[in-house]
């Protein structure tokens, strides 16, 4: 705003022309409207500028007012009295803006209803919008309380299993085959295999030692009747014990079989008979 | 009486008497009588403007139902406060159009009614007297209007009656802004001097 006195900034013609056809973004126009207060040669050429565009607006194709036109304003007149000078003396101009609602509630057969709901329609629409947006939030509360929840189960899935497999893979465990009675103990082995992640677990409990420069080595027989796979080489302990924990295997590799076989030192690309131990 | 509505007049003169040349009451005389709840005042105004304001309306909203709505509400508005329009403000038909031109950006753009009446001064180059002045207005306006260079009344017409902001336009037509801002104002000035001559 300009001080009194003060020599208002001038407001160029092009930008002027544009704030009167309301063409400019609102922080321009909000600019403008506050340039043109103390600012009478500005508001000089708005003026002008105003009563050009009133002649644009004579460009348009003439038409009459739709037919009982008069007859519906009329109706709506006799519902809002004028407000005369000594009913309002001093008011003087009215703004639009003002009168906006008041206009817009008035009942009119061919009036749209938009104007007159626009607010309840907002209103609800904001109403909507918050319901939504606390749904939402619970929504997100209960997926948030439910991935921590996995979480948990997760970590504790991992904790057990950790467990287990430092059970398994403890070299000072003492492992015990149980038997009948004064029957010689039999070499077994148990694998536990999923096909989809190429993961495999084997134990081994009663093995014999191997003679020197030779390995016992697992393979998984597919059930497609392709050749064997390797699935890693291993030796047993003093007693007899040996693991393979997850080795190297492509997945999807469907089983009909597991086998043990003995080759040498380093392992064999295919399996040497005889098979010591198999199992279906 | 028949309906003027159906012939649509622009704006006639203004003069200090109460009656005008061609014998029509002026608009100040009307004005006051309408500030006493004069009905059949408000009827003289209506027929009178009815046309243009509607036109103008139409010109923008493409739509004659929401055309009228803006009519009404802008002679709405004139019958609850007739003191709203200010003489020295210019002719009354003008400021009519304009007003009615503006609310229908508005709703063209669903905002809320961004000017206020205060806001639309006008002085009054689109004074005419008599119907035969007010067609030949209207005729060269057309005519300077059919004049200007294409991209200007293209500019104009498309920030005027399309209510489209200056960026808008030139991201329609691949102008520059300085250059959209250009076009329009020297389409306003081709329009002026063809009054004012």
């Amino acid at each position: 705003m300009n001080r009194p006195g003060s020599n208002p900034a001038p407001i160029p013609a092009e930008d002027l022309a544009l704030y009167a056809m309301q063409a400019l973004p609102a922080q321009e126009m909000a600019a403008i409207a506050a340039a043109l207060r103390d600012n009478p040669q500005g508001q000089q050429e708005l003026a002008r500028i105003q009563g050009d565009l009133a002649l644009v607006a004579l460009s348009a194709d003439q038409q009459p007012a739709p037919a009982g036109a008069f007859e519906r304003l009329q109706q709506r007149m006799r519902e809002t009295a004028p407000a005369g000078p000594a009913s309002v003396p001093s008011e003087g101009p009215i703004e639009m803006t003002a009168t906006q609602a008041e206009i817009t509630a008035a009942p009119s057969a061919r009036r749209s209803k938009w104007a007159t709901f626009t607010p309840w329609v907002i209103a609800a629409a904001l109403a909507i919008a918050c319901a939504i947006l606390g749904y939402r939030t619970a929504s997100l509360n209960d997926a948030l309380d439910g991935e921590s929840g996995l979480v948990s189960n997760l970590a504790a899935k991992a904790s057990h299993a950790q467990q287990v497999l430092e059970v398994l893979n403890a070299p000072n465990a003492q492992r015990v085959t149980l038997t009948a009675t004064k029957t010689p103990a039999e070499p077994t082995a148990h694998t536990v295999y999923l096909a989809d992640r190429g993961a495999l677990v084997m134990e081994a409990n009663n093995l014999k030692p191997v003679p020197a420069g030779k390995t016992y080595e697992l393979w998984v027989i597919p059930a497609s009747d392709a050749a064997p796979v390797p699935a890693g080489t291993f030796q047993p302990n003093g007693e007899g014990y040996a693991s393979l924990v997850l080795p190297t295997l492509p997945s999807g590799i469907a089983a009909k079989a597991f086998g043990i076989t003995i080759e040498n030192a380093g392992g064999s690309a295919k399996p040497t008979l005889p098979i010591i131990l198999s199992g279906e | 009486m028949s309906d003027p509505s159906s012939n649509p007049k622009p704006f006639p003169n203004r003069t200090s008497n109460s009656e005008n040349a061609t014998g029509s009451v002026e608009d100040t005389a009307l004005l006051s009588r309408v500030g006493q709840g004069d009905e059949g005042a408000m009827e003289i105004i209506f027929r009178r403007y009815s046309g243009p304001v509607y036109s103008a309306a139409l010109r923008v909203l493409h739509d004659t139902g929401q055309a009228e709505d803006v009519m009404q509400e802008v002679f709405l508005q004139l019958w609850r406060n007739p003191t709203a329009f200010v003489q020295s403000r210019g002719s009354l038909g003008a400021w009519l159009v304009v007003v009615a031109r503006n609310r229908a950006i508005d709703l063209l753009r669903r905002r809320k009614p961004s000017d206020s009446v205060d806001d639309v001064a006008l002085p009054s180059p689109v004074n005419v007297a008599g119907e035969a002045e007010r067609n030949i207005t209207v005729e060269k306006v057309r005519r300077v209007m059919a004049g200007l260079p294409q991209e200007q009344r293209t500019s104009l017409e498309l920030a005027y009656f399309e209510g489209l902001s200056h960026s808008e336009i030139a991201s329609r037509t691949g102008d520059p802004l300085g250059t959209v801002k250009t076009r329009i104002r020297q389409a306003l000035i081709t329009l002026r001097k063809a009054f004012e001559a």
